[in-house]
């Protein structure tokens, strides 16, 4: 009787350590940013929280922080005179939104301009739609650009003039903001719409 | 007439080597331009040149009816940064196959002269170190993305 209580105890003991280990393996093996990126994306851990900012839609309805919440958005920055790498890159995240899906599964797709001496709702609401109808552009003023690009480390520079045209210098990133307006994760380019879109599925946990 | 016609034959074949050393004649291959989204004020252009000589040449000028100018761009990412870099000359090394293409080397074509829409093709006119010129046609189409054409 004694002897069957002690194999009892070490039994339930053994089974505890074991749960126990179980889960710590599982642990390390879930949470690392490691095993849910994919090649050419950056998991931010923790993701990091964006400051308000104030910039314009193509509809000329204010684009602000709010504006992001609630949705996982695939931002980019480029600029409308852009003839080769933004254009390339708006045709991947449209691919990306026939993979991924678009505002009905609470997925949404921002172009910002970096260009505004060129750029405006106008010029936006033209370009856009071309790559998808939901596509959302926005652009601003420098400062409120600046407050959005210094937030999520994108990059631009405006190049110098020759024969009456300058280009934008600007990050090829593609930014991916999550339902708590925080910046997620990054892909850097060259971009691949199945890797974009398997890239976010994983940081949904499916 | 009749006597001088060897010698214009003769000079006919030595101009034509001038322009075009057999040694050295580039092929163009794939050569299309992205159709433009509206409101844009410049297309790119891509194609395949190869060398298939044992001379180095390049591609120095192109010209196109259609277009006001046209520029040779390489979009270089530095640092996470893509960067538009007018080039004077496009190096083509003896036995070179030198690709241009979407977020890579590109012709900049700017200002169209007509409204270019996909299924429309235009010519461009390439120019050479060497001396000797291309003309391609090249047609106008949407993008697709890579990852599509799998």
């Amino acid at each position: 009787m004694t002897r069957n209580a002690l194999i009892s105890v070490s039994l339930v003991a053994a089974l505890g350590i074991i749960l126990v280990l179980g889960y710590l393996a599982g642990r390390t093996f879930r949470d690392p940013a490691r095993a849910i990126s994919v090649a050419g994306m950056t998991v931010l851990e923790p993701a990091s929280p964006l400051p308000e900012f104030r910039l314009l839609d193509q509809n000329n309805q204010v684009f602000d922080r709010a504006r992001l919440q609630g949705k996982w958005s695939y931002v980019f920055f480029g600029y409308t005179h852009c003839p080769d790498i933004c254009p390339t890159t708006l045709v991947v995240l449209r691919d990306v939104q026939k993979l991924a899906g678009g505002q009905e599964q609470g997925i949404q797709y921002i172009f910002v301009s970096v260009d505004p001496d060129r750029d405006n709702a106008a010029t936006l609401k033209n370009y856009l739609p071309y790559f998808h109808p939901e596509f959302i552009g926005a652009t601003g003023g420098r400062d409120e650009l600046m407050r959005l690009t210094r937030a999520v480390g994108a990059y631009y520079e405006i190049g110098e003039t020759r024969g009456g045209r300058y280009e934008v210098h600007h990050s090829a990133a593609i930014f991916l903001i999550d339902p708590e307006a925080r910046l997620r994760a990054l892909f850097a380019g060259p971009h691949d719409a199945a890797r974009l879109a398997q890239g976010l599925q994983r940081l949904q946990g499916n | 007439m009749t006597r001088h016609k060897p010698f214009a034959v003769a000079v006919m074949l030595l101009m034509a080597s001038m322009v075009a050393p057999a040694d050295n004649v580039i092929v163009v291959r794939d050569a299309w331009v992205r159709e433009a989204p509206p409101g844009a004020s410049v297309l790119a252009a891509y194609f395949t040149l190869e060398n298939p000589g044992s001379k180095a040449d390049k591609l120095v000028a192109v010209l196109s009816p259609d277009f006001d100018k046209i520029e040779i761009h390489a979009t270089e990412i530095r640092a996470g940064v893509a960067r538009m870099i007018a080039l004077d000359a496009l190096p083509l090394p003896p036995h070179a196959v030198v690709t241009l293409a979407p977020g890579g080397h590109h012709l900049m074509l700017h200002q169209p002269r007509r409204a270019l829409a996909a299924g429309m093709s235009i010519k461009l006119e390439l120019r050479f170190e060497s001396g000797a010129h291309l003309t391609v046609v090249a047609p106008v189409r949407r993008a697709e993305s890579r990852a599509m054409h799998h």
